[in-house]
């Protein structure tokens, strides 16, 4: 063994292999673990969030099968045993049984099948509105924190104003001036939480855009836009999956209060809020079943994105890392 | 400190012509003519003209805008189609039982404090872990299927507490002077007090979590001092700040109105007011209400900054 065979062997030789940058046998141990797999590593230990994760995932199955009935118009339109919205006068007012495991409304109908076509509803609404609110907190935010001065103050001055209305009644005067309807709902709810989420990736925009490689990507003369969505954007990231995770089950509560108060969604369509709504009166005289079945599949959705989004804050905050 | 508030004095008159404008625009927006709506189904042509010139329908938008703020500035809140009654009449009458409720909520909730505190002092114990997992289930349950669920136990089910309405007498206008006025008041208090707990319990053993950490407690301990003052003196005294920030903006937020508790305990309040005049479309009333509920909410905002200022000085020179 030569004395240059022994040296190599001490310098970890993948490390100075000459293999091409993409290479497959390039080391991965040099470098550190990317921001999913670390999320994922710290993620995995909290258990609340994994079920809430369980519930999100369920949730979406269930409400994208039931969008792709709604689109395809398989099955009738739906995908549940019974049809959600035909009367069955004859079985009216069941508590719950092998063929109808969540019983039966005061009309006859499958609470079980209502129920699971209104998952589409608060999915829809959920998505929906937020990616609008996204869409402008997104285009606004990085601009405000990336330029500052007067474009900053304008904006987060224009946010503030969008701070200060109280949440549901802002959302329930749009809603009366743009007419009640589900379309409405989401444009109100999309309208008034870009401001937060504005606000949030300004803040990260603001102490990404001071980085080396930012500086880099200026020397290289990258043009703004492209470094603010190109570079400082998708660095200022983690906290925005943590509100968009919290916005959707917020958008879902917003939607089923909406319809509770009778100006969200209109029956027949079945909503979780409606349905709450619709049976309340017979919660009262004892029939149960049709008041609990929509109020824990509302509240065990919206717990599975509260818990997912606190999960998923911890996991990706500095602060917390060990 | 003086600086700061006056800023914020600044800042708070640019927030409020921001949501008088956003309001005018959206009352602006709404389809149709309000002077149709005003004059009722069956008004001649020559009455709905009347109307449009009475209420300056006919100006220009920059004019209207201009009488909408100065009846505003004035505290004129326009009159309810429904009733033919000033909004701020009907406000007025509201007001104490929604403040009522939003003092007693906001009570209730501070019970998290302890709560939190207990959590963090036992971080990882099973009590930490069943707490934190009750706040975290409590919390998502949405104000008013609780409310329902609330309204059901205690109302129907057991019986032993009214479940709808107003009654009894005050003193004040909001302190219970009787058990009817009490009794009336406990399930929708109970109920916007449980899902707060919880926040607040979340929240405050977080921030006391941060606190038992940081070097001032950890020099506190090492002079000696006993565990009880270093618990209740160094680390409480700041890790209460957030929270009790949390609290004063919840207390601004219930004294606009708790909509949707009021409408599922048919209990009268500004949230029930708004909640019948959309019913009704009578858009003086809910735009009236609004505005009340964000003035009320601004302000609320405001003195919790400056109180946090006052307590934290780090705050006064960001």
């Amino acid at each position: 063994m030569t004395d240059t065979e022994s040296a190599a062997s001490f310098a970890e030789p993948q490390l100075d292999s000459p293999l091409p940058v993409g290479s497959e046998n390039r080391p991965v141990s040099a470098k550190p673990l990317g921001l999913w797999a670390d999320t994922w590593r710290r993620l995995r230990r909290n258990k609340l969030a994994l079920v809430g994760l369980g519930i999100i995932i369920v949730f979406l199955f269930v409400g994208v099968a039931e969008i792709f009935a709604g689109v395809t118009g398989i099955n009738g339109g739906y995908l549940a045993p019974y049809n959600p919205n035909t009367p069955n006068y004859s079985i009216a007012k069941q508590a719950p049984s092998l063929s109808h495991p969540f019983g039966t409304d005061y009309i006859g109908r499958d609470v079980f099948s209502r129920t699971l076509v209104a998952t589409r509803i608060s999915l829809l609404v959920g998505v929906i509105a937020v990616s609008i609110a996204l869409a402008l907190g997104l285009a606004l935010g990085p601009l405000s924190g990336y330029y500052g001065g007067a474009i900053d103050s304008v904006i987060m001055r224009v946010a503030d104003v969008f701070f200060a209305f109280p949440y549901i009644l802002f959302v329930l005067l749009l809603v009366v001036v743009l007419g009640p309807g589900f379309t409405n709902v989401f444009i109100a709810i999309g309208l008034l939480s870009w401001a937060s989420y504005a606000r949030i990736v300004r803040g990260t925009v603001l102490s990404v855009k001071t980085m080396e490689y930012i500086e880099a990507a200026k020397a290289a003369g990258a043009s703004d836009l492209r470094i603010i969505f190109g570079h400082v954007l998708p660095n200022s990231m983690a906290p925005v999956y943590v509100s968009i995770a919290m916005g959707i089950g917020g958008a879902i509560v917003t939607e089923a209060a909406l319809s509770f108060l009778g100006i969200g969604v209109q029956p027949p369509t079945a909503s979780w809020g409606n349905m709450i709504s619709d049976y309340l009166n017979y919660l009262q005289a004892g029939q149960w079943w049709m008041e609990l079945f929509p109020c824990l599949a509302l509240v065990i959705t919206v717990f599975g994105f509260i818990s997912f989004g606190n999960g998923l804050r911890d996991a990706t905050d500095p602060k917390l890392k060990e | 400190m003086f600086g700061y508030i006056a800023r914020r004095l600044v800042q708070l008159v640019f927030v409020l012509i921001g949501v008088s404008i956003i309001t005018f625009l959206i009352m602006f927006l709404i389809p149709g003519d309000p002077a149709y709506l005003l004059a009722g189904k069956n008004a001649t042509p020559q009455r709905v003209a009347e109307i449009r010139v009475e209420l300056g329908l006919d100006k220009p938008i920059y004019v209207q805008y201009g009488r909408f703020v100065d009846r505003l500035a004035h505290g004129n809140l326009g009159e309810s189609y429904q009733f033919e009654r000033p909004v701020r009449q009907m406000l007025q009458s509201a007001i104490p039982n929604t403040a009522q409720l939003a003092i007693a909520a906001v009570l209730i909730e501070l019970l998290g404090i302890p709560l939190g505190v207990y959590s963090a002092l036992r971080q990882y114990t099973v009590w930490d872990s069943a707490l934190t997992t009750t706040a975290l289930i409590i919390w998502g349950i949405p104000v008013f299927v609780l409310a329902v669920f609330m309204q059901y136990v205690f109302g129907v089910y057991l019986g032993i507490l009214p479940f709808y309405g107003n009654g009894g007498s005050t003193f004040l206008k909001v302190i219970p002077a009787d058990w009817n006025n009490l009794s009336h008041l406990i399930l929708p208090a109970v109920t916007l007090g449980i899902i707060e707990v919880a926040y607040i319990s979340y929240m405050q053993r977080a921030a006391m979590l941060e606190v038992i950490r940081s070097d001032y407690v950890r020099t506190a301990r090492a002079k000696g001092l006993p565990e009880r003052s270093v618990i209740l003196k160094h680390s409480l005294k700041n890790a209460l700040i957030p929270v009790m920030t949390i609290a004063g903006i919840d207390l601004g937020a219930l004294l606009g109105g708790a909509i949707l508790t009021e409408t599922v305990f048919s209990r009268y309040g500004v949230g029930l007011m708004v909640y019948n005049a959309i019913n009704a479309r009578d858009l003086p009333v809910v735009v009236g209400g609004v505005l009340f509920a964000t003035f009320v909410y601004v302000i609320a905002n405001l003195v919790v900054d400056v109180a946090y200022a006052y307590v934290d000085p780090r705050i006064r020179y960001e």
